[in-house]
């Protein structure tokens, strides 16, 4: 059951990253600040430290489904969303064992985990020749931002979800 | 038993790879149509768009209307001033109109490459991804909207049809044009012909279009208007563009580069009008329909 309720808050996510983009105040999200929202990531990195146990990987299928989603619906080329999101997740998977699962631990892995998935799209879009920003402007001008405003989302989302997500965990693991 | 573990680790990857390069290899070559997944995930996810989007553009317009009701007085003052000056051009207009008229009789000419016929859309998403300035708008292949179709709002130019589905549609803005998208354009100049230029691509730190290729005796000034000239087989011509704000030789000297200031607003879109070229006139009073959306 808790299954298709993380399916259907990803799709919600997903629904709700192109609408922002559009409702936002244009001063605000179309400044000279790249800010590009991973909400769907930063929700999926809460289901794999808190939801998934060691030897599950839900939330590295949800993050190759929404991907390739993001993929087909925002961007128009395929693979990239979804093996950036797959690698990062499963990266984050594979850390969370040496870390205690409480908020400081995790708003420390959703740090990592955008900084690295933004990278990699970076590296990535600009191999394909979609972006040709120098790395100085990159880091300056779209990292950061999209750091800072992610973090925001996390803060917000954190506390909203996380007992939630980790009673649906229990649940699951006890049947 | 941990080797083979690590092999398997290792073959993943080196399968997402080539999964990844064969995807992207798929998807970013200039393609006539998406595939029919691409197409039916487009669509419904532009349905859910749809639904989420109703209640919210409420919302947003209701705030939008409050906040210009306070300037209404003001406005009405102008607009006021203006409807006399309008009614003289009307009426030019008109005389204007059923000259061209009366000359395309007698020419025989019935078809010109200034008609077109609008379909009007509503933006339901943009683009998460800033590098892509693409959005989503609810009209698709059903309503007749076709790849590489103009699409403008009621300030001029914004962007073409990158791809369609059944019922949704993408549209690729002016800001995420480059060389494989020119358009070509006249300059519109007083009591001179008109200049030719293609528009080649877009420049994002001053947030203008460059428009390249113009002859070295050529004379432009600042304020000059743009219109596309429908010469290059897609656009309908006369579609306002922008006004030219700076002339430099290219880096050649060979030609001149103008940069252009694009009328329309590239962020704030909420209706959109995809313009069809047609051979007949099929919509005989397009300027009305432009200042309804």
């Amino acid at each position: 059951m808790s299954r298709y309720f993380i399916a259907l808050l990803c799709l919600f996510f997903l629904i709700m990253q192109g609408m922002a983009m559009s409702m936002l105040p244009a001063n605000l999200v179309y400044s000279d600040l790249l800010m590009t929202p991973h909400w769907i990531l930063i929700f999926l990195l809460i289901i794999a430290i808190f939801y998934d146990k060691d030897d599950t990987y839900n939330a590295v299928w949800y993050g190759l489904a929404f991907g390739l989603l993001i993929d087909v619906v925002y961007t128009g080329v395929l693979g990239v969303y979804m093996i950036t999101y797959t690698l990062i997740i499963y990266t984050v998977h594979g850390l969370n064992k040496w870390l205690h699962a409480n908020f400081f631990a995790a708003s420390l892995l959703a740090v990592v985990g955008v900084a690295l998935a933004d990278t990699m799209l970076y590296i990535i879009y600009s191999f394909v020749q979609i972006t040709s920003m120098t790395w100085g402007d990159y880091a300056l001008l779209r990292l950061l931002p999209t750091l800072a405003a992610n973090m925001i989302f996390f803060i917000l989302l954190y506390p909203l979800v996380k007992e939630k997500v980790y009673a649906w965990g229990e649940e699951v693991s006890n049947i | 038993m941990p080797s083979l573990f690590r092999r398997k680790r290792l073959m993943i990857v080196l399968v997402g790879f080539i999964v990844l390069v064969a995807l992207i290899g798929f998807s970013i070559r200039d393609r006539d149509s998406l595939s029919t997944p691409e197409k039916f995930l487009q669509d419904s996810i532009g349905w859910m768009q749809t639904v989420f989007h109703k209640p919210v553009s409420l919302v947003d317009n209701t705030i939008e209307n409050i906040q210009d009701m306070f300037g209404v007085y003001e406005q009405n003052e102008v607009l006021k001033a203006r409807l006399s000056e309008y009614k003289g051009v009307i009426q030019e207009n008109q005389r204007l109109r059923s000259e061209i008229d009366e000359l395309q009789q007698t020419l025989d000419k019935s078809d010109s490459l200034s008609d077109y016929s609008p379909v009007q859309a509503t933006v339901i998403a943009r683009s998460s991804d800033r590098w892509f300035e693409q959005m989503t708008i609810n009209k698709g292949e059903e309503h007749g909207v076709e790849k590489d179709m103009a699409v403008m709002t009621s300030d001029g130019l914004i962007g073409k049809i990158k791809s369609v589905g059944a019922f949704h549609s993408t549209v690729q803005l002016l800001s995420g044009f480059d060389r494989s998208n020119k358009i070509s354009a006249w300059v519109v100049r007083e009591n001179q012909d008109e200049a030719f230029g293609l528009i080649e691509g877009y420049d994002d730190e001053t947030g203008r279009l460059l428009l390249e290729e113009i002859k070295l005796d050529e004379e432009l000034k600042p304020g000059d208007t743009v219109i596309s000239s429908g010469l290059g087989g897609v656009f309908p011509s006369n579609l306002r563009i922008g006004t030219v704000e700076e002339v430099v030789n290219d880096q050649f000297g060979l030609t001149q580069t103008a940069y252009v200031e694009p009328f329309a607003d590239l962020f704030d879109i909420n209706h959109v009008m995809v313009v069809d070229r047609t051979a007949e006139t099929v919509d005989p009073e397009p300027e009305q329909e432009e200042e309804a959306s």
